[in-house]
């Protein structure tokens, strides 16, 4: 009891400092930034030094808090913040100083970059425009998945996917099975979640009336469901004779098979642009923001 | 059961529910004659009354409510949107996110979420036909559809201003926006498309504008408009109030009346001119900007129809409008402690009273900055024809920090020989008659807007965490419920198969109440 009290101080020195900085200027611009070698390089200085504390990938270890989050945003530590503390670490906590050349230190940053953010932040390369073309053709995606007011709606609307999910994530999604991905505690749950599995369903009414279509969410009380119609339809559970969810997705799960490498890169490569990424931090200086009120 | 993937085909249906049957209203017939059962605005309805015909909920059973459901809006502070309530669909928006729920369960339908994710107060979303509305941190206007969250269009605002918290207005088929930088401003995109259609600058940007002259030399600036509007369809006129002229404490820069500040402007909202403006208050050094929402009744008003326009605004006086013309009617105070004019002439301009200019050693002034109501709502029953507003009994003591440097720092506080004490008052909306008050024990400050319904009740949420239901003709107070946060938004009735709810804000949260069995 006494170590995990102690272990829960520790969590929380190490990340008050990180929630500290939020609000400090945005720093030295990330020099290798974007730079696909210097991203591998930092991957393997991230696994030399900084693994056995944070875990691999960031998620997390015994001893160092995780740095990213498996699905969720990431949001409010800059790259020249990261950079900062890794080196000149953080005081009161075990993260200490690390005494690599600060090109190598960029390097780790670059690769926690990627990391971090979501699938905007980190696009995969491909022909984007070839990579339209296999959505809307040869993959059937816009089958079931609207984009840009275009397509179907028995499966969640992917307009904005590269802004919600991670490059991994979209990929995983793409061709394994068991594809969901929690938060950083695991299945602890760290927000309400949206009910994106779309699965298939089947209500009949009290007057017999059966509506199919897709799940959207559902308690021992109500069920929302998006149906054949394209409406959405929102029941009182108690008034309905009878609910059949189907616990398959309705999803594929073979794109990498069904498709060539090249389509399936160049269909990743335009699912991982579809959002808006963050703009830029506010400069400093300028006039204030006018009262409200 | 199907062993394949659904494949849907056919048209896209206007609206979520209904019916295919049924006479589905065009998405404005929708907007200009509200289904009594949503709440389809930002103000309820164009007219910014927040009355609804709903009447489930009365005098008599209103202690019967109870909460029906609380979502927790994740990652925010504290929370100032008034939802939009459309065919048993509520949605709540920030900046860069819409969150859609089962407005009956409360149950999460879809979320729009754009990075950031940002804290900053947005006050609204908007709805037309089959898309909702929202603006990002980074001034994109973006149209969702309203079934999935899914983008339909997303655009970044014209001219590079910067779009306000304020809640979209459509009207006439346009999305009208507001924002604050690098001046007040109002624009129009086409709720369809997202094509820019007009921008109104709320100061005048050339020197041969008539209103440049009533800046003495100095530069306009400020205005700002943070608030949504109100919309009378058969004029096409939109109307909108307009905040402080900067900067903001002192007004040696800038000597003048300094338009289009402080004022209350209808627009055509084919073009985006002016058609009339009215300054509540001229050469403003008080902050007392004019975004209290403008409220539209017809009336016979001394024994003439008209269309008139109410507003209790922060300065403390309570005025009437021809909002044809936008002649000046009547303005009356709606506070006891109001010592900065002595009165209003023929046009409505105030009657300055001398000593209240804010000063380095600090000048008393009733009311305070805070403002003797601010941009939480009132509501107008249709019934009662009284306004019901959120008062602030008090003073403030106004510093700077130099008197000669125009944008000095400033600073107010309150006067600690007259705490601030808020109130829900009725005001008779044709002569300005107090008829009562429901004094909010604790509160000092604004807080909360209002709303009124056709059950006799005015659902009055109180600054510090209660939400009261008043008797609407008495002020009596017939329920409450504590929220345990604060509140700083505006509620909302709607119904969902013939069950009445009233949602609202609180902290983090928003609530749903209902009656006790639904009935």
């Amino acid at each position: 009891m006494k170590a995990a009290r102690s272990f829960a101080g520790l969590l929380l020195c190490a990340v008050a400092p990180l929630l500290a900085q939020r609000g400090a200027p945005p720093g030295p611009a990330n020099p290798f930034l974007g730079k696909t070698e210097a991203v591998a390089e930092g991957e393997t200085l991230y696994n030399q030094h900084c693994t056995k504390c944070h875990g691999a990938g960031g998620g997390g270890g015994d001893i160092g808090p995780a740095i990213v989050s498996a699905d969720r945003l990431d949001i409010g530590v800059s790259d020249a913040q990261t950079f900062n503390i890794i080196k000149n670490g953080v005081a009161g906590t075990p993260m200490s100083p690390q005494r690599l050349p600060e090109a190598d230190i960029w390097k780790v940053v670059t690769y926690i970059h990627t990391l971090r953010g979501t699938a905007i932040d980190n696009p995969l390369p491909g022909d984007v425009a070839h990579g339209e073309q296999v959505f809307w053709g040869k993959g059937q995606c816009g089958t079931c998945h609207m984009m840009s007011g275009r397509g179907g709606l028995t499966a969640p609307d992917l307009s904005n996917i590269a802004g919600t999910r991670k490059a991994r994530s979209i990929s995983d999604a793409l061709t394994k099975q068991q594809h969901r991905v929690y938060g950083s505690g695991g299945a602890h749950l760290q927000a309400l979640p949206v009910m994106d599995s779309y699965l298939p369903v089947y209500v009949t009414t009290a007057d017999g009336k059966i509506i199919e279509g897709v799940l959207l969410n559902e308690d021992g009380y109500s069920l929302q469901m998006i149906g054949n119609d394209n409406q959405l339809h929102l029941f009182d559970r108690a008034k309905l004779r009878r609910v059949v969810v189907e616990p398959r997705s309705l999803m594929p799960t073979d794109y990498d098979k069904r498709l060539t490498p090249d389509e399936f890169k160049d269909l990743l490569a335009f699912l991982t642009r579809q959002g808006r990424p963050a703009p830029p931090p506010a400069r400093r200086g300028g006039p204030p923001e006018p009262q409200e009120p | 059961m199907p062993k394949k993937p659904l494949v849907l085909f056919g048209l896209m249906c206007v609206g979520l529910c209904g019916s295919p049957a049924a006479q589905v209203p065009t998405p404005d017939q929708a907007l200009i004659s509200p289904d009594a059962k949503d709440w389809v605005t930002y103000g309820g309805s164009y007219t910014s009354q927040r009355y609804s015909p709903l009447k489930q909920v009365t005098t008599a059973n209103a202690s019967r409510l109870e909460a029906k459901w609380v979502y927790h809006v994740d990652g925010t502070t504290e929370l100032e949107p008034t939802p939009i309530v459309a065919n048993g669909v509520m949605y709540i928006s920030g900046f860069n996110r819409i969150d859609a729920l089962d407005a009956r369960t409360g149950n999460i339908i879809w979320k729009y979420q754009r990075q950031p994710p940002a804290a900053a107060r947005q006050r609204g979303t908007a709805i037309y036909g089959d898309k909702v509305y929202l603006a990002t941190s980074d001034s994109h206007l973006v149209a969702l559809d309203a079934r999935t969250g899914g983008v339909r269009w997303d655009v970044k605002s014209e001219g590079g201003f910067t779009i306000s918290g304020g809640a979209p207005l459509v009207a006439d088929g346009k999305v009208i926006v507001c924002g604050n930088r690098p001046h007040g401003f109002i624009q129009a995109y086409d709720a369809e498309s997202g094509k820019y259609a007009w921008t109104w600058s709320a100061v005048p940007t050339a020197p041969e504008d008539p209103a440049f002259a009533t800046w003495g030399g100095g530069t306009p600036a400020g205005a700002p408009i943070w608030v949504s509007g109100s919309y009378d369809p058969e004029l096409n006129l939109i109307y909108y109030g307009t905040g402080q002229p900067d900067p903001q404490w002192t007004g040696i820069a800038r000597p003048g009346d300094n338009l289009y500040s402080d004022s209350i402007v209808a627009l055509d909202v084919k073009t985006g001119k002016l058609t009339w403006h009215f300054q509540n208050t001229p050469h403003d050094v008080h902050d007392w900007d004019s975004l209290e929402s403008p409220v539209l009744v017809d009336a016979t008003y001394r024994g003439r129809p008209r269309k008139l326009l109410l507003q209790a605004n922060r300065n403390g006086f309570y005025y009437i409008l021809d909002r044809v013309t936008g002649e000046f009617l009547q303005g009356t105070p709606f506070v006891d402690k109001l010592d900065w004019a002595t009165g209003l002439d023929g046009k409505g301009r105030p009657l300055v009273a001398p000593g209240h200019e804010p000063t380095v050693k600090g000048a008393v002034t009733c009311p305070s900055t805070a403002g003797a109501t601010n941009w939480p709502p009132p509501t107008y029953s249709r019934d009662t024809g009284y306004l019901y507003v959120v008062v602030a009994e008090g003073c403030g003591i106004n510093v700077i920090t130099s008197s000669t440097v125009p944008d000095s720092g400033t600073g107010y506080y309150e006067s600690p020989h007259a705490p601030w004490q808020a109130y829900v008052r009725a005001i008779d909306a044709l002569t300005g008659k107090r008829m009562w008050e429901y004094k909010a024990i604790r509160s000092n400050h604004y807080g909360p807007g209002l709303l009124s319904t056709a059950g006799g009740i005015v659902f009055a949420p109180e600054q510090i965490s209660q939400v009261s239901v008043l008797d609407a003709k008495t002020g009596k107070s017939l329920w409450h419920f504590n929220t345990g946060d604060v509140i700083t938004a505006a509620p909302v009735t709607y119904s969902v198969d013939g069950e009445q709810f009233f949602a609202i804000a609180s902290g983090t949260n928003v609530f749903a109440f209902g009656l006790f069995d639904g009935r």
